[in-house]
């Protein structure tokens, strides 16, 4: 559906993007992970053709370059930033939005309505965009980005700094999305986000891109082994062994099996944090 | 609908409800324009009393008579005797409202008001006083009423009866009006005598015909009042004149101002991904951006004029002067179309281009006769003015209001208003940047 062939973007003495190279499969959700300043949101913004590359291409599956007119109407983007107008009601903002894409009158306002009924905003839809909260302004924000129903969604950390609500809102939102057969582009430094909702993430750090792959595979790859942490012995006794391993039922059947007074057993399994954690040296929070 | 269109009628609406935005755009202008205009004068000189040059041709008692009853009027400040042409001249310069004309004839005419004449009174005023005009028309029948109630009463009334029963003999008026008139005058020497037997006054009313009153369409007092054409000499016929040119400059400000800064706002608040990411070039957004610059500059021109000549008396003559009013108009929506690409790029440079932007118009637009009307300025300030776009607008509007510019002379203004605006584009289409 897209595909990034050797990026490379750099913004004066900044390499924000240092050679990125990615394909996104139709009907997936592909989650871009990385830390603040990573080049996630200049990854982006060269998939959607609003900065042109130093090095490198861009094309969306068969309509070319994405600055190509038929290619732009595949595509919604959802930006980092709340892009919408403060002073235009919900239903405004998206209807002339869809006006940009060639809608006529009514087509504007009954696609409008659908997005805004999607994110849960059609009860809000009179009310301008200004007396919106955070959350609610990132739905109609992401609501902009859909409304002329593309094919290739991009959001840009469309969870960033919301509510509870709004988060379930938006995530059921993508998942949706991808059961009708969108393919979804989705960048985020949660990685819970990530693991739960992606099919494939891409790791991204310092603009390079790092590894790629399903959740379980980089988990494998990069997570190295589950420990298994058995403490034996109570009070100023208690002496705890971490174990390595690849197989923590076995190891924990054999802990078990040679005896001793068990009293706490913990098992840690690899996660994105482990990934990120090995493939960078820094921990994803802290970078 | 294109989608230039539709950006442009975003950007309206946006401007629209933007209430601070608004109001400097549509408002202010208003306020200005009608705050100076008013504390320089509706016109000119003669605050309160109307000025009234006035011509005597007839030099009879009658007219000489007529004259003092105006002079000793409260609300009339009245100048001459005087010849047509100094009287005219003074009219066409705006240094008198109107002059009052009293025609060969007046005198003879008061004499034979029983013989079914009226009394001659002509008047011209400046076009652009119609609301004093008015109240001139008023005026001047009210005075002639009373210099009738003054015929009929007094002592000479005996002799004008018999006067005008003379005349009427000598030269009938056929018809009905004869015979009512011959009923009239035998009716009114019964009124005086039993007036005399009375002792009392005569009734006010009697003259109180009003205009087209009278027997048969016959009115005694025969008032016109015609406009005089304005003198193309090129002088403001009134401060109006001047102020609203200002007004229009405020405007046109407000429009670059709005539409300049709202184009870096979209930048960085996002919006202008969106647009940059749909199915439209830039070129498109660029050319919606300045449709709708272009549209709210027409709009506060034509609601500035609209309001000034409804209600202050500015006016075009003849549709030469609509011509050139409306390609003054157009030719500075489209220059400040471009002055505003202008701002928007050069606000987009970095943090403080935008004030530097702001502080550059608000500059240009107060040498550019936004504060003091240009004519006023010395001609060093004028010459440096000439760097402002401003300055051209207000040349070509004022060229259409007031000075007379032939097409000829409206080329000049026109030309470098576009000019400006081609320039403004470019530099500005050149500056601007699409990214955060
Ligand atoms: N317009 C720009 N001018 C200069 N530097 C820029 C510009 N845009 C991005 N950068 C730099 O490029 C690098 C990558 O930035 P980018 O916005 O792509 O990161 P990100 O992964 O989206 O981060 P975040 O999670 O904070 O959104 C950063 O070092 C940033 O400072
Ligand atoms: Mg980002």
């Amino acid at each position: 559906m897209l595909r990034l062939d050797g990026l490379r973007k750099s913004f004066g003495p900044t390499l924000a993007v240092d050679g990125v190279s990615l394909a996104v499969n139709p009907g997936e959700v592909f989650g871009l992970l990385g830390p603040n300043g990573a080049g996630k949101s200049t990854t982006i913004h060269l998939a959607v053709g609003l900065l042109s590359p130093d090095a490198g291409r861009v094309e969306i599956r068969g309509l070319g370059p994405p600055t190509d007119p038929a290619a732009r109407r595949v595509i919604g983007v959802a930006p980092q930033s709340l892009a919408v107008y403060d002073d235009l009601t919900g239903r405004e903002n998206l209807a002339f939005f869809a006006g940009l894409f060639g809608l006529g009158r009514a087509e504007r306002r009954r696609k409008a309505d659908e997005a805004l009924e999607a994110v849960g905003l059609l009860d809000r839809a009179a009310d301008r965009a200004g007396t919106y909260s955070g959350g609610m302004k990132r739905r109609l924000n992401l609501a902009a980005g859909i409304v002329h129903d593309p094919s290739l969604i991009v959001l840009d950390e469309p969870t960033a700094g919301v509510d509870p609500q709004s988060r379930d809102n938006i995530l059921g939102m993508v998942r949706r999305l991808a059961q009708r057969g969108r393919t979804v582009v989705y960048t985020t430094h949660y990685m819970e986000e990530a693991e739960k909702l992606c099919d494939r993430v891409a790791v991204i750090d310092r603009g390079r891109l790092l590894d790629l792959g399903t959740v379980h595979e980089l988990i494998a790859r990069h997570g190295g082994d589950t420990t298994v942490t058995i403490t034996r012995g109570r009070g100023d006794h208690a002496r705890s062994d971490a174990v390595p391993t690849k197989d923590p039922a076995r190891t924990l059947r054999e802990a078990m099996a040679s005896g001793g007074d068990i009293t706490a057993v913990r098992v840690d399994r690899p996660d994105l944090e482990t990934v990120f954690l090995t493939l960078t040296g820094r921990s994803l929070r802290d970078a | 609908m294109s989608p230039a269109l539709s950006i442009a009628m975003n950007d309206l609406r946006l401007l629209l409800r933007d209430r601070v935005n608004a109001f400097f755009v549509f408002v202010f202008p208003l306020l200005f324009a009608m705050f100076f205009g008013s504390i320089f004068g509706g016109g000119g000189e003669g605050r309160g009393r109307m000025t009234v040059a006035v011509v005597d041709e007839d030099r009879t008692p009658a007219s000489l008579a007529f004259v003092e009853s105006l002079r000793a009027d409260e609300a009339l400040a009245v100048g001459g005797p005087m010849s047509m042409g100094q009287a005219e001249s003074l009219v066409r310069q705006g240094k008198t409202t109107a002059l009052v004309f009293l025609p060969e004839g007046f005198g003879e005419a008061s004499d034979g008001l029983f013989a079914g004449r009226s009394l001659p009174i002509r008047a011209k005023v400046d076009p652009s006083r119609r609301a004093e005009a008015g109240l001139l028309t008023g005026k001047l029948n009210e005075i002639a009423f009373r210099r009738m109630t003054g015929l009929f009463s007094g002592e000479g009334w005996r002799d004008r009866l018999a006067l005008a029963r003379d005349r009427l003999a000598r030269e009938p008026v056929a018809g009905p009006r004869g015979e009512a008139l011959g009923t009239l005058l035998d009716d009114l020497g019964v009124f005086y005598e039993r007036m005399e037997s009375a002792d009392d006054a005569a009734p006010d009313e009697s003259g109180r015909a009003g205009e087209g009153g009278g027997v048969g369409g016959f009115s005694p007092v025969d008032v016109k009042v015609e406009e005089l054409t304005r003198d193309l000499a090129g002088r403001p016929k009134n401060s109006y004149e001047v102020s609203f040119p200002q007004g229009i400059v405020w405007g046109l400000m407000g429009c670059v101002m709005g539409f300049g800064v709202s184009l870096a706002h979209e930048r960085t608040r996002g919006t202008l991904v969106r647009l940059t990411t749909a199915p439209i070039s830039r070129g498109t957004i660029l050319l919606g951006k300045a449709l709708a610059c272009f549209v709210a500059c027409l709009l506060v021109q034509a609601m500035l004029l609209g309001f000034g000549m409804l209600v202050f008396g500015i006016r075009l003559d003849g549709p030469s002067a609509w011509a050139m009013m409306g390609l003054a108009v157009l030719c500075s929506s489209v220059g400040f179309a471009g002055v505003m690409m202008f701002v928007a790029g050069i606000s987009q440079t970095g943090p403080g281009a935008e004030g530097f932007g702001r502080a550059l118009i608000l500059i240009l637009t107060m040498i550019g006769g936004g504060t003091v009307p240009l004519f006023m300025l010395p001609g060093w300030m004028q010459t440096a003015g000439m760097i402002s776009p401003f300055t051209w607008a207000t040349r070509a509007i004022e060229g259409a209001l007031w000075r007379g510019f032939s097409p000829g002379e409206m080329a000049l203004p026109c030309v470098v208003l576009i000019g400006f605006g081609a320039a403004g584009w470019v530099v500005g289409v050149r500056a601007m940047k699409w990214t955060t």
